[in-house]
């Protein structure tokens, strides 16, 4: 029936939901904001660290960037949809039921990354570290929440679907795709996995998730925020309804193909570098169509600034935003990525993303909700006006502290003096130079901080002064769009499954060409010739070398670039990380890269190193490891470890995977024999340490002589 | 070895038709939203958020 246009009905609106996900919001940003802190103090001041495995900085990351990502950004994407979805399409969620439980699975995943992180159960692939059980919580949760929101979709009384939608349509498809593709992996044990892809493959499958994380987790939920919430906070319709239709089909068109700009000048074929390098510089426009639409909304009513003063959160939100997608496609170009990248650059980027535009954008998307979701005013505009001051000057602080940071590290690695040598040949020299911006960054993350207690406490009592009687009110509607006869966009607009295949098909062109190709490349590319796979030990060693986030502080893969060359050693080929499951490239580097490692230091230096850095490199910021030495590594499972590579096709012999334990525990006394002659203490040959003494020292060296 | 590799996309015949078929549907796109006669619907798409009663 879609004639119906006078007919009015009553429609209750689920609000309860969207008050869990608001409230959920506040509570887990307090958590990734103090795990951010933290981390930021420990770069600082490494005894922050305090010799414990859990809070180390390697482990300590990724939770801060998994909560911040995913609890804190996750809640607030979800409180948004909820509510506006509701108003936009003229009805009530499709099911409570599917509405709560995507609400207590969300919480029980981001749980179960809080407690399986810091125990060092990780994939070490940057925002997709949880272990193969969640993974699959977190495909049945989402797919949980499509079906809510499609069948919420076809039951509406609005025919158009408002700009707003298209987005979040587009999110919750492509973050589907991104999840499932990134996460195709071999369980090992019931917390432990190997992904089907190794090296350059799995390399540029992770960038494809990692980059549309980006894209489709914290830009495209959010612009379909803000073109909801800027509009209804300034009670004035979007600037350009066409820019938001050209703008929406060209972000997501064009975002999914930049990916491998976080591979350039690495072992990734060209063709993929230079891909990922122009679509990058394209997205440019798109996003700057984005920012145009949302700050021009306002165009006339820029008092409201004065007025209204969480207009200045979106205000805000949208500068950060314009700043950031300009800095992204700048950072894309291939010769300035050879001074931004692994370099604190990259880190001060992201967080003028994430604290800037997704945190000034769910900040002011709390103070317009909260008020009308208890019915009351908001306690304090004060309060507010001070959070966003404070906060500001935070995210300023720790932007430009890290930006200088990253500029001033970067060039003091790529210096190369008259006489052809290195300027700065010891590492430490360019880390001991940046570490009082490492303290302005902290005290710009604190300041955030401050602002944000400053809300919560704000909330708090908006929400205890609020009417204790909270009666469901109901909202009258009548059908709409239903009675015209339309063509072309219009006509899309009101075909909300047609619309998500083209949304699909969008992000599947870029994703088809670039990754079809890298994984048809083991057809040209032949490792068995040019490197040997590693032993049971080395295996052993490389999980523990992921367990403690090595990789967090340290890349595997030397750039062509002269004084790279220089300081590490000849560049990564393909082959060399070929049977690498899961590849440790890494995309920061704290401490140097450690891909030819191998055999540069005695073992003994290895061990005191892990027990001490500073033993071995007065100044070091890097963690003591002194678990490493009393905990014990756990041959047993090492034939299911190597049987899941074989399986896998890295060419171990039978023999090998069937007493991978035996093998392992022969080269561990060798090594453990080797420590103690030179001083060490006895019976190491049981602990992690040897372990990954083992496999640091066959970093570089596992190439067979041609 | 690696050039073995990059035997992919080197048909520049190959990708100056996708840059072609890329661009000439924006255009489309471009034309087909700023066609005359279609401002009206925009403006009630615009309202949409406004108009919830909310």
């Amino acid at each position: 029936m879609n004639t119906s246009g006078n007919l009015i009905e009553k429609i209750y609106y689920d609000d309860d939901i969207v008050k869990k996900f608001v409230l959920a919001t506040l509570i887990w940003a307090g958590a990734a904001f103090l795990f951010g802190l933290i981390a930021a103090l420990q770069l600082a001041y490494w005894p922050m660290n305090a010799n414990l495995e859990w809070i180390t900085f390697g482990r300590l990351r990724p939770l801060h960037t998994n909560a911040a990502i995913f609890a804190f950004a996750g809640n607030a994407i979800f409180a948004g949809i909820y509510h506006s979805s509701q108003r936009l399409l003229k009805t009530r969620m499709f099911s409570d039921v599917l509405s709560k439980m995507h609400f207590w699975g969300w919480q029980l995943i981001i749980l179960s990354a809080a407690i399986t992180l810091p125990l060092g159960y990780t994939q070490s692939k940057e925002y997709a570290e949880l272990e193969w059980p969640i993974d699959i919580a977190i495909t049945v949760v989402w797919v949980i929440f499509a079906i809510n929101f499609f069948m919420t979709l076809r039951q509406r009384r609005e025919k158009h679907m408002y700009v707003a939608i298209w987005f979040y349509i587009a999110t919750i498809i492509t973050v589907a795709v991104l999840h499932i593709v990134n996460s195709i992996e071999i369980p090992v044990t019931f917390l432990q996995s190997y992904p089907v892809y190794a090296g350059i493959q799995d390399a540029l499958v992770q960038w494809w998730y990692g980059h549309n994380a980006v894209a489709f987790f914290l830009t495209t939920p959010f612009l379909g925020l803000m073109y909801y919430y800027v509009p209804k906070a300034a009670n004035r319709p979007v600037y350009s309804y066409r820019l938001s239709i050209i703008h929406f089909w060209a972000l997501v068109f064009i975002y999914i193909w930049a990916g491998p700009h976080h591979l350039l000048y690495t072992s990734l074929p060209e063709w993929a570098q230079t891909l990922g390098m122009i679509f990058s510089i394209m997205l440019w426009a798109p996003s700057w169509g984005g920012m145009i639409n949302g700050l021009l909304t306002l165009k006339g009513s820029w008092h409201l600034l004065r007025t209204e003063p969480l207009i200045k959160f979106f205000v805000a939100a949208l500068t950060f935003y314009g700043m950031s997608t300009f800095e992204g496609p700048l950072l894309s170009i291939k010769s300035i990525s050879a001074v931004g990248h692994y370099t604190d650059w990259i880190v001060g980027h992201v967080h003028s993303g994430a604290l800037g535009w997704n945190g000034f954008l769910t900040f002011g998307m709390v103070y317009y909700l909260v008020p009308r979701l208890w019915r009351t005013e908001l306690y304090s505009k004060k309060l507010l006006e001070n959070h966003f001051w404070i906060g500001l000057t935070g995210v300023l602080l720790y932007y430009t502290s890290m930006v200088v940071a990253g500029i001033t590290q970067g060039l003091m690695w790529l210096a190369v003096g008259e006489d052809g040598t290195l300027v700065y040949p010891d590492f430490i020299e360019t880390v001991v130079r940046i570490v009082p911006l490492y303290w302005v960054r902290a005290l710009g993350g604190f300041l955030f901080i401050v602002g944000f207690v400053m809300m919560c406490y704000n909330i708090y009592k908006t929400i205890k002064l609020a009417p204790k009687e909270q009666h469901d009110s109901y909202i009258e509607v009548s059908r709409s769009g239903y009675d015209e006869l339309t063509k072309g966009h219009r006509k899309l607009e009101g075909m909300g499954a047609v619309f998500s295949v083209l949304a699909f098909l969008a992000i599947a062109v870029g994703s088809v060409i670039e990754i079809y190709p890298t994984l048809s490349l083991h057809r040209y590319v032949n490792p068995n010739n040019i490197v040997d796979p590693y032993s049971p030990l080395e295996l052993a060693g490389r999980d523990i070398y992921i367990k403690e986030g090595c990789y967090v502080c340290h890349s595997q893969q030397i750039r062509p670039i002269a004084s790279e060359v220089m300081r590490y050693g000849a560049a990564s080929t393909v082959e060399e990380s070929m049977y690498d499951r899961p590849f440790q490239w890494g995309s920061k580097r704290t401490g140097p890269d450690l891909s030819r490692l191998g055999k540069k230091y005695p073992n003994l230096w290895h061990y005191s190193h892990m027990l001490d850095p500073r033993a071995v490199t007065p100044k070091s910021i890097m963690p003591n490891y002194p678990w490493l030495a009393d905990k014990k590594t756990d041959f047993l499972v090492l034939r299911k470890k190597l049987s899941v590579m074989k399986q896998l096709d890295v060419p171990y012999a039978d023999d090998v995977v069937a007493n991978a334990d035996i093998y392992a525990q022969k080269q561990a006394k060798e090594i453990a024999a080797d420590l103690e002659s030179n001083g060490a203490p006895k019976g190491l040959e049981d602990k992690e340490i040897v372990a990954l003494i083992a496999y640091l020292q066959s970093l570089g060296q596992k190439g067979k002589a041609q | 070895m690696k050039s073995e590799g990059l035997k992919f996309f080197t048909d520049t015949h190959l990708t100056a038709m996708g840059l072609l078929i890329f661009f000439l549907f924006f255009v489309g796109v471009l034309i087909w939203v700023y066609r005359k006669h279609s401002s009206e619907i925009y403006a009630h798409m615009e309202q949409i958020p406004l108009k919830d009663g909310e």
